[in-house]
């Protein structure tokens, strides 16, 4: 009993917003104060399909930069993260605690600051400018989950590497890489997640030559065409839940061929 | 190579960014609010942004909104997300991999929770409708004007939205490695769930929560995606406040944009500070068993 009340409120607060925008997205017609969507139609499909070169150029463009974002943490996280893990030095917890900042202050605060460099320096509306800036806010996400990676791995497997004649590189691309992709990942999901939400940001730095999908979607939340918007945010929530289904089916699958699992 | 500068080589990839984009960009900010590096050359003194944005009312109101937006919707998401965080724990394993659910938020951008709150709460929205259909009410104008009350409600329901899931996850990361058998004695010492929940459990919660609360609360103060859908007119969040100076106006306000974002961004450091000393002052003088 005690259980499924539980779940009752999980599935009021998390799962009935999206019943919903299916439903909206299958009904544009429907009104207050009906409870119950009156009649159903494919308008709004319709429409998304009319349309559909402009959105999934967005939603491939957003995809883009976010993987990109993902990537430049990773590789400005790494070895950092290597000397959090595995080596003492003064000031250690304060440069920790200053380099986690950035994923704290509102954003605002050093992008708007950038923006004026970055038209200077030609950065401002391109793929590049929008990635760095996206970089800059949420790698402390990827920072503390290679931090904690490189604690859990411990240095029994580098040691043990380096002991039977491996050089530092052929360590770092066959031993430690392998064994650091769940907490890679982990981080990774986050990365993605903030880069690709981020709405204001990306409008800033991007301005209109850069196209995201929040971008695309954001004129259609206060539109009349509300169908459509729901089908977007429909498809905003299934597009990272098959990512993450097929990074971590593909993680299981190596590890499981080389034995590791 | 000296052992420091072997350091400093291991930590550039991410110093380096971190002084020039992350560093750099707060100078600059902080330059252009003190008139310097503008894009027009500006005419006045070094704090003529500052004493106009503070000489304004309009400013301490929209600060003071900005804080209570926060502080509510942090409250209210650390606090559902804890009670919600412990229930889900206690989940048999057949009903765990279902309560993966509440991961939905997390991912839903916040402009998308912003159009949920829209969907539900508005005056010709669902919760309106389901009201009608109940006879609670006979119009649209009978249901309350939720969104547009002029405290901000419609802002601190959809942060609350996207911000438990986020409480919960930090909170379920602690309660994984959370040894059940201290709950076992305390029931068998006889104590009722209420007591193990704020004496034994809680207190070991406690840093996920705090980091929760400080994450939640600035990024609520200082965001901008969601009072841009959602917000009244007045009191404005900060952060809009700050969008109609940088793009509305003319370029000779641009100071009077960095001034706030400056002392939004002085705030945000003086909060972590603060917020992490008085906690750890707090903990201090609670007995570890």
């Amino acid at each position: 009993m005690k259980h499924a009340a539980t779940m009752l409120v999980l599935i009021l607060l998390f799962v009935l917003p999206v019943i919903v925008l299916m439903l909206i997205a299958l009904a544009p017609g429907w009104r207050f104060p009906d409870v119950w969507p009156q009649a159903f139609s494919m308008k709004g499909i319709a429409y998304f399909l009319r349309h559909q070169d402009r959105i999934l150029f967005s939603l491939g463009n957003s995809f883009l930069f976010s993987l990109l974002t993902v990537l430049a943490t990773l590789s400005m996280c790494l070895f950092p993260a290597a000397v959090f893990a595995r080596t003492e030095f003064r000031g250690k917890a304060l440069l920790e605690g200053l380099l986690l900042t950035p994923a704290l202050v509102p954003p605002m605060t050093f992008a708007m600051g950038l923006h004026f460099v970055f038209i200077k320096l030609a950065l401002a509306e391109t793929l590049i400018g929008v990635v760095l800036v996206l970089a800059m806010f949420s790698y402390p996400y990827m920072f503390r989950a290679l931090v904690a990676g490189f604690q859990t791995m411990g240095e029994k497997y580098r040691i043990c590497a380096r002991n039977l004649g491996a050089g530092p590189l052929m360590t770092l691309w066959r031993v430690e890489l392998p064994l650091l992709m769940p907490a890679a990942v982990a981080g990774g999901s986050v990365v993605f997640l903030v880069a690709f939400s981020e709405y204001f940001l990306v409008f800033l730095i991007g301005g209109g030559s850069v196209a995201s999908f929040t971008g695309t979607l954001f004129p259609l939340l206060s539109s009349s065409n509300r169908s459509l918007a729901a089908i977007l945010t429909l498809i905003f929530l299934l597009l990272p839940v098959v990512l993450f289904l097929v990074v971590d089916g593909v993680l299981a699958w190596t590890y499981r061929k080389k034995g590791l699992l | 190579m000296s052992w420091t500068t072997n350091l400093l080589a291991r930590l550039s990839p991410l110093l380096l960014p971190y002084l020039v984009l992350f560093c750099g960009g707060v100078f600059l900010t902080v330059c252009q609010s003190l008139g310097v590096l503008t894009p027009l050359p500006y005419e006045g003194g070094l704090l003529d942004a500052y004493a106009r944005i503070l000489g304004e009312p309009s400013f301490f109101s929209s600060f003071g909104f900005s804080l209570w937006v926060a502080a509510a919707s942090a409250a209210i998401a650390v606090i559902a997300g804890t009670l919600l965080a412990y229930r889900v724990w206690q989940l048999p394993r057949r009903l765990a991999g279902a309560a993966l659910i509440y991961k939905i938020p997390l991912i839903l951008p916040h402009i998308a929770v912003a159009f949920v709150v829209l969907v539900f709460w508005s005056r010709s929205g669902i919760l309106a409708s389901v009201c009608h259909a109940l006879g609670l009410i006979q119009s649209m104008q009978a249901f309350p004007n939720v969104l547009y009350s002029g405290w901000g409600l419609g802002m601190i329901l959809a942060y609350s939205l996207k911000g438990a899931p986020f409480a919960m996850l930090l909170v379920l990361a602690l309660l994984a490695r959370f040894d059940i058998r201290q709950i076992q004695t305390a029931a068998m010492l006889g104590a009722s769930g209420t007591r193990i929940f704020f004496t034994i459990v809680l207190p070991r919660l406690a840093p996920a929560v705090h980091t929760a609360f400080i994450i939640l609360f600035l990024y609520s103060f200082g965001a901008f995606d969601i009072p841009y859908i959602l917000s009244e007119s007045r009191p404005g969040m900060l952060s809009i406040h700050v969008y109609n100076l940088y793009f509305k106006h003319d370029l000779v306000r641009r100071p009077e944009a960095m001034a706030i974002l400056t002392l939004m961004f002085a705030f945000a450091v003086l909060f972590i500070v603060v917020y992490s000393k008085a906690v750890r002052r707090l903990e201090n003088g609670v007995r570890k068993l």
